[in-house]
C-alpha cells in the first residue's frame, strides 16, 4: 500500500511543474503531471530568449520537456483538469476529467499533413491572437507531447457534421472522432499546485490606446513577434504597416503598483524590458529603445550589470516618468506624453512601436481550483502561501510553487518548483 | 420628492437662453421642475471656491439647506456648480466633525444642513429618461456629425461625481445616439476645455481649447454639444480668439445637449434663442432640415 | 537654499492625508494637460514633491511651480495609482497662499468681492434681467444679501482672502 502511496501529484506543466516533476522523478518517485493545455511547456515555449543569459527560451526549456515525457517515472496527462478532490495528505483521490483529443496517441507521428488541409481558421492563442491555427493543431511546433489535437468548438465535423478531411489525409489513421471524454480516479500521497499566470489585458487602461491603436503591444506579444517560430518568423515588423520599427518605447508597471488595478510589483519587467529591447537591437542595429520606468528593479545576481549593458550596448534610454498617455499621429505612429522626472520636463515623443509591460496576474481559474482542493487564495487571487514556508499552501500535503503564488521570474521559479519537490517528496518517503 | 433646478452664475448672468431648451425638454418628457429661491454662488470649484475651503463648505452647505428646507432635490444645470455641491455633500456627510463645524455655521442664520437630498446633473436626469426622449423624437438628426465634450466636473472626481466613466465616458455620445445624431469619435474627446485655467493664464486657456477643435477637426465634426456653461462659454466664444491669433477658421456651432434634443423633438423650435449664440448655427440648421 | 517646513507639511498631511501615498512616478505630470503645454513648467508631481519636502517658501512664496495654473480637469486624480488627491491637496496650498496674505491671480479676488457684494460670481445686470423677460424666463428671488453677509462674516472671508484693504 506505501508502494502505492509513493505518488505526487503535479497540477500544471509549465517551467515550475516540468522542474519539479524531474525533481521527483529522480527521487524514485512516480509524478502524474496534470496540464489542462494539450502540451505542456507553459509561458516559457512563448517567449524568445530568457534574461539575464538571453539564451532561447525553448532550447533550453525543449531538452526538460522531452525528460518529462520519456521519464519512466512520470506520465502525463495533458487536456487534463481536476474535479475533485478527497482524502488527506498521504493518502488524497483525486478526480480528473480528462477532453478527448480525437487523435490516436500512438500513431499521431506530428507531420503536419492535416494541419495543411484544415479548412478552418481559429485564433491562435499560444501566439496571442496574432496569427490564426487551424481547428486540428499542435499549440508549438516543439510541444510535448508531439500529438495533434482537435479543437472540437472549431471542428466542422463537431459544429456541422461536414468535412472530416484530416481523417481522409492521414496516412496513419489516427483520427479518431469516436473518442470520448474520460473521468478517472487518481490515488497520490501529495500534490503540488504550478498552474503559473495570465497577463493583465491592458484594454481597461484607455488612455494608453491599447486596442485602439495598432502599434501599441502588450510585452508577450513582442516576444511572439521576435520569436524566429512566430507570426512574423524572427523578423520584427510593427502590426500597422509592417514596416521595421526604428525607435521602439517600453513602458513599465502598465496597471502594476497600481491601486485602481493591480497593487503589487510585477517584480520581471524591469528585467524583462530590457531583454526584449536587446533583443530588438541584435536583430537590427539601427534600433533605438527608450525605457519608461518608476524604479527600476533589478535586485537579482547580475541583474544590475545587465541593465548597465543595456544602457552601454544595446541603445536602450532609460527615462524615469511612468507614462499615462498616448495619442496617435496620421501615420499611425503613437506619441507618449511622459515627464522626464530627471529634467522635470513634459514632453511628447513620437515612437514607431510601443510595448506595455503588463501585471503578471493569476489564472482565471485560480479561484476555481483553490475551492476544489480547499486551499486558500489571497486578496489578489494568487494562492495564498503558508507565512514560514511559502511552498506550503493553507492545506497540508498541497504544496504551490511558481507564478501562481506570487509574480517572479524563470530562476526563481525553478528554484520554488524544487523546494516544493522536496516538501512533496517528504510525505511520500515517509513509512 | 421632486427637483428643482439650480442654475449657477453663468446660465442666468451671462448665457439666460440655455436655460430655454433646458425648461422645456424637462417639460416634455413630463417632469415638473421647480425653481429655487434666493440662491447664491455654488461656489465656483474652478475661483472663489479655491480661497478659503471653510466658506466654501458653508456656502455649499446654505445653498443645500435651502433645497431641504424646500423638500427637493437639486437639479443643477451647470457641471461646475454639481461639482461643488456634490463635493460639499459628500465632505460633510462623511465626516461629522466638519458638520458640526459649519452647522455653527450656519446657525447663525438660521440654517442646519442635514444631508437628506440629492444632487443630479442634468444630464443624469435626461439620461435617465433616455427612453422616453427616443420614443419623442419627431426629427432625427440623421447625418450630423456631433462632437460631444463631455467635459470634467460632469465626470471627474470620480469618487465624488459618482457617475459616468471618469476616463472613457458613454452618456453623452448615447444621448447624442438616441436623437438621431452620430457622436463621432475623436482623440481629444476627454480632455479639459480649458476654461478654469484663463483666471490665470489666458494663453494656456487658449491651446487646450485649440487642441481640441483640431481633434474635432480632423474627425469631421459639424458642430460641438457640451452640458457645462463654462465649456460653453469657451467654445462659442474664443474660436474667434485663436483664429485671430493662429489664422484658422475654426467656426463650429456650439449646442447645448438640451438645445440639440429640443430641436429633435421639435419643441418650440423657434423659441429656443439660438440667435443670441455668438457662432452661428444657421448651417446645422439646415442640415437637419 | 530651500529650508525644510516640518510644521508646513504635516499641516498638509492632516488636511489632506493621500499626499503621503505618493511615490513620484510621474503619472500625474504625464496625464497634465497644462504641464504638457508649459513643457513641465506647471509641474503636478514637483508640486507635491515639494509638498512632501516641506518646501514652504517655493510653493507659498515664490509659487513655482505656479499652482494656480492647474485647470481642475482631475485627470491626475483618476489617473495616480496610489489615490492621491492632487487637485485638493493643490486646493489646501491656494487657502495657504491666501490666508498668509502671498499674492495671488487678480481674477480670484474679483470674484470673491463680487460673492461678498452680490452673493453672486457674476451679478445679474439690468440689461440680462430685461433679456429674461423678453425670453419668457422666470423671476427668481436673489440671494438674501444681509443673509449672506452673516455667513460670510462668520467665516472670516473678507479678511483671510484680503479684500478688507482693498475697500479702505
Amino acid at each position: 500500500m506505501s508502494e502505492n502511496l509513493k505518488r505526487v501529484m503535479v497540477i500544471g506543466g509549465g517551467i515550475a511543474g516540468i522542474q519539479a516533476s524531474l525533481d521527483l522523478a529522480e527521487r524514485g518517485i512516480v509524478v502524474e503531471l496534470i496540464e489542462k493545455n494539450a502540451c505542456i511547456g507553459g509561458r516559457m515555449a512563448q517567449l524568445d530568449k530568457t534574461f539575464p543569459t538571453n539564451d532561447c527560451s525553448i532550447c533550453i526549456l525543449a531538452p526538460k520537456l522531452a525528460e518529462c515525457s520519456r521519464h519512466p517515472n512520470i506520465t502525463l496527462h495533458t487536456l487534463s483538469e481536476i474535479k475533485n478532490l478527497s482524502g488527506q495528505p498521504g493518502n488524497f483521490n483525486v478526480k480528473i476529467f480528462k477532453k478527448a483529443r480525437y487523435v490516436k496517441e500512438d500513431e499521431c507521428i506530428n507531420c503536419g499533413v492535416c494541419i495543411e488541409k484544415c479548412p478552418m481558421r481559429v485564433d491562435d492563442e499560444f501566439d496571442m491572437k496574432l496569427r490564426k491555427r487551424r481547428a486540428i493543431y499542435i499549440d508549438y511546433v516543439q510541444g510535448v507531447p508531439s500529438i495533434m489535437t482537435i479543437d472540437r468548438e472549431n471542428c466542422l465535423f463537431f459544429t456541422k457534421d461536414a468535412c472530416r478531411i484530416c481523417e481522409k489525409v492521414c496516412e496513419r489513421e489516427a483520427i479518431d472522432f469516436d473518442q470520448k471524454d474520460e473521468e478517472f480516479e487518481l490515488n497520490v500521497g501529495s500534490i503540488i499546485v504550478a498552474i503559473g499566470y495570465d497577463i493583465f489585458e491592458p484594454t481597461s487602461l484607455v488612455s494608453l490606446g491599447y486596442g485602439r491603436y495598432l502599434n501599441v503591444v502588450t510585452a508577450l506579444e513582442f516576444e511572439r513577434l521576435t520569436c524566429a517560430s512566430g507570426p512574423l518568423g524572427g523578423h520584427l515588423k510593427r502590426p500597422s504597416d509592417k514596416n521595421e520599427p526604428k525607435k521602439l518605447a517600453f513602458i513599465n508597471c502598465v496597471g502594476s503598483r497600481d491601486i485602481k488595478n493591480n497593487p503589487y510589483c510585477s517584480s520581471c519587467c524591469c528585467m524583462y524590458t530590457t531583454k526584449e529591447a536587446m533583443i530588438a537591437y541584435e536583430h537590427d542595429n539601427e534600433i533605438e529603445t527608450s525605457i519608461f520606468y518608476i524604479d527600476l528593479r533589478a535586485a537579482g545576481k547580475g541583474f544590475r550589470e545587465y541593465i548597465q549593458r543595456g544602457e552601454n550596448d544595446y541603445a536602450i534610454t532609460y527615462i524615469k516618468g511612468k507614462v499615462a498617455k498616448i495619442l496617435e499621429d496620421d501615420q499611425k505612429n503613437p506619441l507618449i506624453l511622459y515627464e522626464d522626472i530627471n529634467t522635470s520636463q513634459v514632453k511628447q515623443l513620437k515612437y514607431d512601436l510601443v510595448v506595455l509591460a503588463t501585471t503578471m496576474v493569476p489564472k482565471k481559474d485560480a479561484g476555481e481550483l483553490a475551492k476544489i482542493l480547499g486551499i486558500k487564495i489571497d486578496d489578489y487571487n494568487f494562492f495564498k502561501a503558508n507565512s514560514y514556508h511559502p511552498q506550503k499552501s493553507s492545506k497540508e500535503g498541497i504544496f504551490l510553487c511558481g507564478a501562481c503564488r506570487e509574480p517572479m521570474d524563470i530562476p526563481t521559479s525553478v528554484i520554488d518548483a524544487s523546494g516544493a519537490a522536496a516538501k512533496a517528496a517528504e510525505i511520500v518517503m515517509r513509512g | 420628492m421632486s427637483y428643482s433646478y439650480f442654475l449657477g452664475c453663468v446660465i442666468p448672468g451671462r448665457l439666460p437662453f440655455l436655460e430655454i431648451s433646458a425648461r422645456k425638454t424637462f417639460e416634455e418628457i413630463g417632469m415638473k421642475v421647480g425653481d429655487q429661491a434666493k440662491c447664491s454662488c455654488c461656489p465656483d470649484p474652478t475661483g472663489a471656491a479655491q480661497l478659503d475651503h471653510e466658506t466654501f463648505l458653508a456656502l455649499g452647505a446654505r445653498n443645500l439647506c435651502l433645497f431641504e428646507e424646500s423638500n427637493s432635490h437639486i437639479l443643477s444645470l451647470c457641471s461646475g456648480c454639481t461639482e461643488s455641491l456634490k463635493t460639499v455633500k459628500h465632505i460633510l456627510d462623511n465626516d461629522d466633525e466638519k458638520k458640526k463645524e459649519i452647522n455653527s455655521k450656519l446657525k447663525i442664520i438660521g440654517k442646519n444642513y442635514k444631508g437628506n437630498i440629492k444632487i443630479k446633473h442634468f444630464a443624469e436626469v435626461l439620461y435617465e429618461n433616455i427612453e422616453k426622449i427616443k420614443e419623442k423624437v419627431k426629427k432625427p438628426l440623421k447625418d450630423l456629425k456631433v462632437a460631444g465634450h463631455p467635459g470634467c466636473h460632469y465626470l471627474r472626481p470620480s469618487e465624488i461625481i459618482n457617475w459616468d466613466d471618469p476616463l472613457n465616458p458613454k452618456t453623452l455620445d448615447e444621448l447624442i445616439e438616441a436623437i438621431g445624431a452620430d457622436p463621432i469619435e475623436y482623440d481629444m474627446k476627454n480632455d479639459c476645455c480649458g476654461n478654469p485655467v484663463e483666471k490665470t493664464d489666458k494663453e494656456i486657456s487658449l491651446s487646450m481649447l485649440e487642441s481640441k477643435l483640431k481633434s474635432m477637426k480632423e474627425a469631421g465634426a459639424d458642430c460641438i454639444a457640451c452640458v457645462c456653461p463654462a465649456c460653453y462659454q469657451q467654445f462659442d466664444f474664443n474660436q474667434r480668439e485663436i483664429n485671430k491669433n493662429k489664422n484658422t477658421d475654426y467656426n463650429f456651432p456650439v449646442f447645448y445637449i438640451t438645445e440639440l434634443i429640443a430641436l429633435a423633438l421639435e419643441i418650440d423650435t423657434e423659441e429656443l434663442g439660438l440667435n443670441f449664440h455668438r457662432i452661428k448655427v444657421n448651417d446645422v440648421l439646415q442640415k437637419i432640415n | 537654499m530651500q529650508m525644510v517646513d516640518f510644521e508646513f507639511r504635516n499641516d498638509l498631511i492632516k488636511e489632506n492625508f493621500s499626499l503621503n501615498y505618493c511615490y513620484q512616478c510621474g503619472t500625474c505630470s504625464s496625464s497634465c494637460p497644462v504641464a504638457f503645454i508649459t513643457n513641465g513648467e506647471f509641474n503636478p508631481r514637483k508640486i507635491i514633491e515639494q509638498s512632501l519636502l516641506g518646501l514652504k517658501d517655493l510653493l507659498i512664496k515664490d509659487q513655482n511651480p505656479n499652482v494656480w495654473l492647474c485647470c481642475t480637469c482631475h485627470m491626475c486624480v483618476e489617473e495616480c495609482p496610489q489615490n492621491v488627491f492632487l487637485t485638493e491637496i493643490f486646493e489646501r496650498i491656494k487657502n495657504k497662499i491666501v490666508l498668509l496674505g502671498e499674492p495671488y491671480p487678480k481674477t480670484f479676488k474679483m470674484q470673491a468681492k463680487s460673492i461678498v457684494e452680490n452673493g453672486l460670481a457674476i451679478p445679474l445686470s439690468q440689461p440680462i434681467i430685461r433679456r429674461r423677460n423678453q425670453l419668457g424666463l422666470p423671476n427668481i428671488e436673489s440671494v438674501n444679501i444681509n443673509e449672506l453677509t452673516k455667513l460670510l462674516e462668520a467665516t472670516n472671508f473678507e479678511k483671510k482672502v484680503n479684500l478688507l484693504e482693498e475697500s479702505k
